[in-house]
């Protein structure tokens, strides 16, 4: 029952039937109108399928839209409210919208509790009214929503300036918002699908707890990310993190790794005590992945939105260059993995097959002047093998008698039809990276090195366990 | 145990205080089942002797004052006393230096405790988050926790996984483990340890803000522990 219920209170500000932008303006470069544009080309890409109304007094009309000159005005479809006018109009603006009856609003606007006692009394004042009223509100100070399978996109960062990322099976959420929309910038250019993004600035009402539950039930989403800055209810955030590592993965990337500076403590546990050692904590009690950075983050997310989860932690590699093998081989050590030992099968069915010249073993190096038919044999037998759990394919493109998109279909095929869990790493230029694209796109998450693979192969037996432990305890 | 661990707290908070002494937590620490030496506060000399005799020489001798918490900095506390002639000697001194260290000082007696058999040391603490609330610490004792600041914290309550897995993490678990050929430490008592100070902990979260065990001494296998010296910093009263 509690499930439902935020669900349902969530679900408006991810596919609205209708959209209210108040403060919706026709000056170029202005919040209202970057996200009222956001909402109309999304319309036009036949992505946006509720209806868009903007709200302003002073306006009749913007590019053919119908502008409303106040709340109680709005066609009664309407469920989602985006607020972007400054913030002494906000509470009686909550008013309107309690009065009309809309359940989701999303305050973009800045200039409350971040700046002062006033701005902190006007936030109490907001959340009284959403209290009473049944209404969730996200920001305010925020980005909000971007949802690109349904073309809700309120990051008033226009299109011009800030690319969007296509839609994927990893959701986003970020306090942020300066950070939620440089990452997705850089999202859209490296190719990672988002699935779904909220950045909730001051977290007045809806917070990483509901959130987290509300991507639980959504089945597009496989694998969370967050950037966390600070928790508010600390308790609430764990009850709710301990429920959802139980279904999906969690991703954790907290700011700041350094002490609280000169917190009085009078004990010498207390001295000990700062905000990172207490979020690592909460991240192993609750079984979140705690990354080191951002590049950590969207390695294993990228793994966790594409593979299937391994059965065991014995690693099995494939490459075409010896260095790149051993390298594989003591990254696998260093995050605690095994190599697994293959079975006389394998071993026999490779010798057979290969050339006296090609290392059959783990790691199986088909040399540098295979073909992408020794890619297939290896894949077979590794995929095969019960001794082998998950697999680490490297492939330097750079050599010279492989065809580059045949390999790319054999390893994405082996991928699809494994249930091992396979992970690829392709380490060069441009060249290189333009095929790393093409397997990626193909459903095979890429590595420019082999010890951030590994990394992700790690963080994926890691999460199987757990999973199979039944919790983090 | 709840009850018994209140009407210690009360006491002190009643006297206006809210460092207890190190008697006041380890009575504390006992009420939940923790492991304390037999000790006694002895508010007279003769009350000091008597204590010695029951528990038998050597003893250690530990003058309590609510405003001497650092007890080695004032030279308030006396190792290996061998006799009562050596008792009464130390008794002047030690009330000697806590006059000179604080002229004010309240003096709530002296604790006569046995003298112990060293062990590993370990420490157990307890914090208080503002975001996540009360959590343990772990961490090897002396230079460990000092310099390398070897520890890993948990939030309460702990479960016996938590507890087992906070051992096992630090870079000092081959000391308690048994390295170069050395028995291995009573892991099961640390364990229990943990255990029982998460349930203090959680129970009395409304009062306690911060906790020392430190050090405390764990023995060999099946061998048990014993905190030898503890504080606990209670909460303003509301």
């Amino acid at each position: 029952m509690e499930n439902d219920r935020i669900v349902q209170e969530l679900k408006p500000f991810f596919e609205p039937r209708a959209v209210a932008i108040i403060g919706a303006t026709n000056k170029k470069g202005k919040v209202g109108n970057v996200i009222f544009e956001n909402f109309k080309r999304n319309k036009e890409r036949g992505i946006f399928k509720g209806n868009i109304y903007p709200v302003n007094p002073k306006l009749d009309e913007i590019d053919g839209y119908k502008v409303y000159h106040s709340v109680e005005e709005l066609p009664d479809d309407t469920d989602l409210a985006v607020i972007a006018i400054p913030a002494p109009f906000v509470p009686d603006t909550m008013r309107e919208i309690a009065k009309k009856g809309i359940k989701a609003v999303i305050i973009i606007t800045g200039g409350f509790g971040e700046l002062g006692e006033e701005g902190k009394r006007m936030e109490r004042e907001i959340l009284e009214i959403a209290k009473a009223n049944g209404i969730r509100v996200i920001g305010p100070n925020c980005v909000g929503v971007y949802a690109p399978d349904t073309g809700v996109d309120t990051v008033f960062l226009p299109e011009e300036k800030m690319d969007r990322p296509k839609s994927g099976p990893i959701a986003f959420i970020s306090q942020s918002g300066a950070f939620a929309a440089a990452m997705l910038d850089w999202a859209a250019m490296a190719g990672i699908g988002i699935g779904k993004m909220v950045s909730y600035g001051n977290k007045l009402d809806v917070d990483d707890a509901d959130i987290m539950e509300y991507f639980m039930h959504d089945d597009q989403i496989k694998v969370m990310t967050f950037y966390i800055e600070g928790v508010k209810d600390g308790r609430k955030f764990m009850e709710a993190a301990k429920k959802v590592t139980k279904v999906k993965p969690v991703i954790a990337l907290k700011s700041g790794r350094t002490e609280y500076g000169a917190k009085a403590a009078s004990s010498h546990t207390g001295s000990l005590a700062g905000q990172d050692v207490i979020y690592d904590a909460v991240f192993k009690q609750t079984g979140i992945i705690r990354a080191e950075d951002f590049e950590h983050m969207f390695d294993l997310a990228k793994a966790f939105a594409k593979c299937k989860l391994p059965k065991g932690d014995r690693i099995g590699i494939i490459t075409d260059g010896g260095g790149a093998g051993v390298m594989a081989s003591d990254a696998v050590a260093k995050f605690g993995l095994r190599l697994a030992e293959l079975s006389e099968e394998t071993l026999k069915f490779l010798k057979e097959k290969f050339p006296p010249h090609a290392v059959v073993g783990n790691p199986t190096d088909v040399v540098g002047d295979t073909d992408a038919g020794r890619y297939r044999l290896a894949l077979e037998a590794f995929v095969k093998d019960p001794n082998v759990d998950a697999i680490l394919v490297i492939v330097l493109f750079q050599v010279p008698l492989l065809n580059e998109e045949e390999v790319i279909e054999i390893i994405a095929d082996y991928a699809r039809k494994s249930d091992k869990p396979i992970v690829a790493v392709a380490m060069g230029g441009k060249k290189t990276d333009r095929y790393a694209r093409m397997l990626e796109e193909k459903g095979v998450p890429v590595y420019p090195t082999p010890e951030r693979g590994v990394r992700a192969l790690a963080a994926l037996v890691q999460y199987a366990k757990y999973l199979e432990r039944g919790n983090a305890e | 145990m709840r009850e018994e661990a209140l009407g210690v707290i009360e006491e002190v908070l009643k006297s206006g205080r809210t460092a207890m002494v190190e008697y006041e937590a380890k009575q504390v620490l006992k009420a939940y089942g923790l492991p304390v030496p037999e000790e006694k506060l002895a508010k007279t000399l003769d009350e000091a002797l008597k204590y010695a005799e029951e528990i038998g020489y050597p003893v250690v001798m530990k003058l309590m004052s609510p405003q001497i918490l650092h007890k080695s900095d004032a030279k308030v506390v006396m190792l290996n006393v061998k006799s009562p002639e050596e008792l009464k000697e130390k008794w002047a001194l030690i009330h000697e230096n806590a006059r000179k260290y604080r002229p004010d000082a309240e003096i709530l007696g002296v604790l006569i405790a046995p003298m112990l058999r060293p062990g590993r040391e370990i420490i157990i603490g307890v914090t208080e988050d503002p975001q996540f609330g009360h959590a343990i610490m772990f961490g090897l004792g002396g230079i460990f926790v000092e310099i390398l600041k070897d520890v890993t914290f948990r939030l309460v309550p702990i479960t016996e996984k938590d507890a087992r897995k906070m051992i096992s993490e630090i870079k000092g678990y081959p000391i308690l483990a048994g390295a170069r050929g050395e028995e291995p430490a009573d892991i099961e008592a640390i364990v229990d340890m943990l255990l029982k100070v998460s349930q203090l902990v959680d129970e009395l979260k409304d009062y306690i803000k911060e906790m020392d065990l430190n050090p405390v001494f764990v023995y060999e296998k099946g061998k048990g522990a014993v905190i030898v010296d503890a504080r606990i910093i209670l909460k303003e009263r509301a």
